[in-house]
């Protein structure tokens, strides 16, 4: 036992984002430009459910830049679920290929809690 | 058994916990998480962390 630790996501991975769209239902994610009402994007271009205007993710960055007018132009509840299953997806990425088992499981309150069994070579 | 217990919330912020390692070796344990998901925001040492390096520098003394 030793530590916590609390990460908030950077969105970096084209093939989490990807898999994160086909897990949620949502269309295939695009990389190019995209206009937001501020002005244009690039990046991979994620479009979540009633939503104006689509969700660019600047993979150099780690930023995700949306307009949503303070839930006018769209729920910011998607925009979480879509970081929420990023964050699982890319955790579920890694781990395998650090070779370490994952067991994901769905909790109550929504969130979702994964069990990395970390092989013997990793400690 | 080592494991590290990771909670992500239904916005997207993480929380991993380590658990079965001694010192310093839940660090690079968990350091995957950290570099795959991004920027660690804070971090909080269990009693077990400092138990363990210290019988490790006493081990070490000797």
């Amino acid at each position: 036992m030793s530590h916590i630790v609390q990460i908030e996501a950077q969105v970096r991975d084209p093939v989490a984002i990807r898999a994160a769209c086909s897990r949620l239902q949502l269309p295939e994610p695009l990389f190019g430009s995209a206009k937001l009402f501020s002005g244009l994007r690039e990046g991979w271009i994620v479009q979540l459910s009633g939503w104006r205007y689509p969700v660019v993710c600047d993979c150099n960055s780690g930023q995700v830049d949306f307009d949503n007018y303070e839930g006018h132009w769209g729920e910011r509840s998607r925009l979480d679920a879509f970081l929420q299953r990023y964050a699982v997806e890319k955790t579920l990425i890694e781990a395998r290929r650090q070779g370490h088992s994952v067991v994901e499981q769905p909790l109550a309150d929504g969130s979702v809690k994964l069990t990395v069994n970390v092989a013997g070579g990793a400690s | 058994m080592k494991t590290i217990e990771i909670i992500v919330a239904p916005d997207g912020k993480t929380r991993a916990e380590t658990f079965g390692f001694s010192g310093q070796t839940c660090r690079e344990a968990s350091r995957f998480v950290e570099s795959a998901l991004g920027k660690a925001t804070s971090e909080t040492l269990k009693p077990e962390f400092h138990q363990a390096t210290s019988s490790q520098q006493q081990s070490t003394r000797q």
